[in-house]
């Protein structure tokens, strides 16, 4: 799915203390591109995801999608769009502790029309043998492992990763960037990153680097790193 | 310094009023009824011992058909007992409906407290004072008999076309219970009643209506066993002195007198249990909040904790709500109980017995069960908890890893579908607020069954007499009258032992014609070993056929053991049917004796005749009675019940919202709408809340049974237990619409919680 950001303005806060964390934010993601969004704490990425996802809404532009755009979608056709379309990754991996490894992957599946098998995501993702487990039971790579599985089995078209690397060590991270790789490479869904690791730059198809609510750069990578091979 | 930790209290207070202040008003509600009626208890216990010394309350009666002879007048004297001509005459249908015992003035026993209008409670007993002395034209009227048949002071009584002018309302010691009959299941305050005249006023009424009963009064205190064999002891010299006795009845037996003491030795315990279990739920609700807080505030925990703070500044921390809420209830509940609330519970005693002014007065106890016991209950239930919850190191609760031991297994489930194994998951999260609000349904449920259940109890209890109830009028015979038709019946009380109640009762043998018309649908015994029992002494005692039975002929000292051949229908009676000659062989009397007269159609049997005239309706019109005295206290029931329900159904479905609502963020972030959020968090609920419903009701059913029973050892007959179908429709129903308010408003809870609280960065 190709995503077009128009103008997007968002602002926090009210009178005096009300602050414009995005400042018309312009950009174009194509269909199978993983796209990194890099910038500093603050600087504004995560709240563009959160409007990409449709789980926040912007005050000015809109997001297209397809043929649709956010801003004029109701909330039942924003929920219907984030099950339709998208897959989310976060930092903390926010599994449920009370279901199982395969359990938290059922979440998802359960709300798709036509699900990844389940059992060859694990095999994929290395979790076979762990899927009976609780969260709790795993180490924070399997953990995001089961994270990304959640997001992958509904197969969707677009996958949003807020900070994947952001919780866990050097070689465990570098794992997590291959597996999202392997999964682009594999299903040709679009993915955008967000992190404040200049690294990871290297595997994506473009970067958008932000600073205080503007992209300050829009750079298309010709060639893209292995993430086995990203080093910082 | 003052804790600047302490500031978070009332912040904590305020942010989850919803739930304390539900909490709060169960407490509010548990303390002001319970100090209200434990008040009130003390009050009529202390009330009655005082009377008791005051108002010299008999300890028997016997009536005889002749004067009792000098001899055992002198018996009684030389045995240290004070004997007092206590004569009565019966006026039957005052006003259409009511009997009226009318008293000769009264000295030197029994003597009746005067009760000025309205005045039901006294600071002292010394406010007490005793009828006045009546003129030949005055009566005094039991009050409760009075009020219930709109007299007032002033009005003029009639008997047999005699006035007499209302001077006193009283409460007479030895009938503060108003049963006509000692075999009377149900008191019955509108169609009997108690009077007092002037030795002259008496003499004006005529005088075959009199009968000639004699109360004695012990001088010296004497045990339990003194008493009881004394008691027999007097009977004995009775029968072997050759006097005429027609009822003999020790003061414990006598439910005029003893069934409001034992009502209130029944009532306390149950009630101090009913406060306590309700106090430790309320106690494990609280729990369960700070149990969610404590997980909630994981890492500030640690951080304290790694600050310096020790482990009981934490636990008393985290007490702080629980005790304010708790005291506040306490000291508010009391002020309710003592001021407002107990108002009902007055009303319920004084409408229900006649009692002398009730002498209310600080009661120790009270403030013990409603002050003392509450705030022990959540202090060792909560730091119990709490202590083992905040045991962990610092560094645990920085990580969060708040388990103790092993680390937690997944329970394999099933391969079931996604959402059933689902909502499994949240039901065995969720298993300690699931089993809470089990315990809090079973309870409330347990109030309805008891305020929805009486009433059809009751009604099914008259209707059993009135279906097997084979006759319309009943003769207790003072002598034989010659024909004066009728079916011949000859009825003897014998006494057996209830070990349920530890305790010996009295049943009666009844003895019919081989060939009775009225009896013709039941079978009779005519063989001397075997029993013919009739279904409620069945009930009573558990017997089953083939058991084997003892009972003692008390005025004839005999003891026989028969096995039980058959069960009778006949709800009307406790005892046992055999073929009149049968009886009369196992009595020693004559083949055809007989001491009753049973018809469908009003005999002419002379007066002089008759030592007792019970009609059909007699024997039912008690049962509706006796429940509207209980009506404020059956609706008060009633709504206590859903309240209960309610506000335990609000707090712990709500904590099970509020402990996932960052998982409910996420699934909404997944794209699960809020109608399937629902169905995935809520139906868990749903299904937990409509299972219990269901399990509890068997179990309601089997402690209202068991309620029953131990009512039933208090009594003379035996109420079988039924609640009918519709009671148990309307429970669920009631459970269920509770629920379902309560899970609208759940709906709108998890349709506010934001998408973005998913989002947060969070460890």
């Amino acid at each position: 799915m190709k995503l077009k950001v128009n103008n997007i303005h968002k602002f926090y806060g009210e009178g005096l203390s009300r602050v414009e964390v995005l400042k018309g934010i312009d950009c174009e993601i194509n269909e199978g591109e993983i796209c990194v969004l890099l910038g500093p704490s603050g600087s504004g990425k995560s709240t563009l995801l959160n409007i990409i996802g449709g789980i926040e809404s912007a005050d000015e532009g809109c997001v297209d999608i397809g043929d649709s755009c956010t801003d004029k979608m109701t909330e039942k056709e924003l929920t219907s769009y984030r099950r339709n379309n998208l897959g989310f990754v976060f930092q903390f991996y926010n599994l449920v502790p009370n279901l199982t490894v395969k359990e938290n992957i059922e979440v998802c599946a359960y709300l798709a029309k036509d699900p990844l098998d389940i059992n060859e995501l694990l095999k994929t993702l290395g979790l076979y043998e762990h899927r009976d487990k609780l969260p709790s039971q795993l180490s924070g790579g399997q953990q995001q492992r089961c994270a990304i599985g959640r997001a992958l089995v509904k197969n969707p078209s677009v996958l949003l990763c807020d900070e994947p690397t952001g919780a866990l060590d050097y070689n465990t991270s570098k794992e997590i960037l291959a597996l999202i790789q392997r999964v682009n490479r594999k299903y040709h869904n679009t993915i955008i990153i967000v992190t404040h690791n200049d690294a990871i730059k290297g595997m994506a198809n473009r970067v958008l680097r932000l600073h205080d609510g503007k992209i300050l750069k829009n750079i298309v990578n010709d060639t893209q790193t292995e993430a086995s091979d990203l080093e910082w | 310094m003052r804790n600047p930790l302490n500031n978070r209290t009332f912040r904590e207070l305020k942010s989850n009023a919803g739930k304390y202040i539900g909490l709060l008003c169960i407490i509010l509600t548990v303390i002001t009824i319970g100090s209200a009626f434990m008040v009130c208890l003390d009050g009529t216990s202390y009330s009655l011992s005082k009377s008791d010394e005051i108002n010299l309350t008999e300890d028997g009666y016997f009536e005889t058909f002749f004067p009792v002879k000098a001899e055992t007048t002198d018996w009684f004297k030389d045995n240290n007992i004070r004997l007092v001509e206590n004569f009565y005459k019966t006026i039957d249908n005052y006003d259409d409906h009511a009997t009226i015992l009318v008293f000769n003035n009264r000295t030197q026993i029994d003597i009746p407290i005067l009760i000025e209008n309205g005045n039901y409670v006294v600071t002292s007993e010394n406010d007490w004072s005793h009828v006045p002395a009546l003129k030949n034209d005055e009566i005094a009227l039991d009050r409760v008999f009075a009020k219930a048949n709109g007299l007032n002071f002033g009005d003029t009584v009639t008997l047999y076309g005699i006035s007499y002018k209302i001077a006193a309302f009283t409460a007479f010691p030895d009938y503060t219970s108003l049963f006509k009959s000692n075999k009377d299941l149900l008191m019955n305050t509108t169609d009997f009643g108690i009077a007092m005249l002037s030795e002259e006023g008496y003499d004006r009424l005529p005088g075959d209506i009199q009968t000639l009963r004699y109360s004695y009064r012990f001088e010296k205190q004497l045990s339990k066993t003194e008493t009881d064999d004394l008691n027999k002891e007097i009977l004995n010299r009775l029968v072997s002195g050759g006097e005429a006795v027609s009822e003999f009845l020790p003061r414990e037996s006598n439910q005029s007198i003893s069934f409001l003491a034992t009502d209130m030795g029944k009532d306390g315990p149950t009630v101090e249990i009913f406060i306590f279990l309700l106090l430790v739920i309320v106690a494990f609700v609280f729990a369960i909040i700070v149990t969610n807080m404590v997980e909630k505030e994981a890492s500030v925990i640690g951080t304290l904790r790694s600050l310096g703070f020790t482990r009981w500044e934490m636990v008393l921390h985290y007490l702080r709500p629980t005790i304010i809420v708790t005291f506040v209830a306490a000291i508010v509940g009391n002020l309710l109980g003592y001021t407002v609330m107990i108002k009902p519970f007055l009303d319920m005693y004084t409408t229900s017995y006649c009692i002398p002014p009730m002498v209310i007065s600080f009661s120790f106890k009270a403030i013990l069960v409603t002050t003392v016991v509450p705030i022990v209950t959540m202090l060792v239930i909560n730091v119990l908890v709490l202590s083992n919850k905040l045991s962990l190191s610092p560094l645990k609760f920085l990580r969060k890893d708040l388990k103790h031991g092993k680390q937690k297994k997944a329970m394999k489930l099933p391969d079931w579908s996604f959402l059933t194994r689902f909502r499994i998951r949240v039901i065995l999260q969720n298993m300690g607020s699931y089993l809470i609000l089990f315990i809090g349904i079973f309870l409330s449920g347990l109030l309805l069954v008891f305020g929805l259940g009486l009433g059809p109890l009751m009604d099914n209890y008259v209707d059993g007499i009135d279906k097997s109830l084979p006759y319309e009028y009943q003769y207790v015979l003072k002598a034989v009258p010659g024909d004066v038709g009728g079916e011949k019946v000859t009825m003897q009380p014998v006494e057996t032992h209830f070990d349920f109640a530890k305790k010996d009762i009295e049943i009666s043998f009844i003895g019919v014609d081989e060939d009775s018309e009225i009896f013709s649908n039941f079978k009779k015994s005519d063989n001397k070993s075997e029993l013919v029992i009739t279904s409620p002494l069945a009930k009573k005692l558990k017997l089953k056929i083939g058991d084997t039975l003892t009972v003692t002929d008390t005025y004839n000292k005999k003891d026989y053991t028969f096995t039980v051949k058959d069960i009778a229908e006949y709800d009307a009676a406790m005892g046992a049917i055999f073929t009149r000659s049968l009886l009369n062989e196992l009595i020693d009397k004559e083949p055809d004796y007989y001491n009753s007269l049973v018809s469908n159609t009003k005999l002419d049997v002379p007066d002089a005749y008759i030592a007792k005239f019970i009609t059909r309706s007699d024997m039912l019109g008690a049962a509706k009675q006796m429940l509207s005295s209980f009506d404020v206290i059956i609706k008060l029931f009633n709504v206590f019940s859903v309240a209960i329900a309610l506000i335990l159904m609000y707090i712990l479905t709500n904590t099970v919202i509020e402990k996932n609502s960052l998982y409910i963020s996420y699934m909404k972030v997944f794209g699960y709408d809020e109608k399937e959020v629902s169905r995935l968090y809520l139906r868990a609920t749903t299904i937990t809340v409509m299972v219990a419903l269901f399990i509890s009701l068997p179990l309601q059913a089997l402690s209202f049974k068991a309620m029953m029973d131990v009512i039933s050892s208090m009594i003379d007959g035996y109420i079988s237990f039924y609640i009918p179908i519709k009671v148990y429709v309307e429970i669920i129903l009631i459970g269920a619409l509770s629920y379902f308010a309560i899970n609208r408003f759940n709906y709108g809870k998890v349709k506010k919680i934001k998408m973005s609280d998913a989002l947060k960065t969070r460890e």
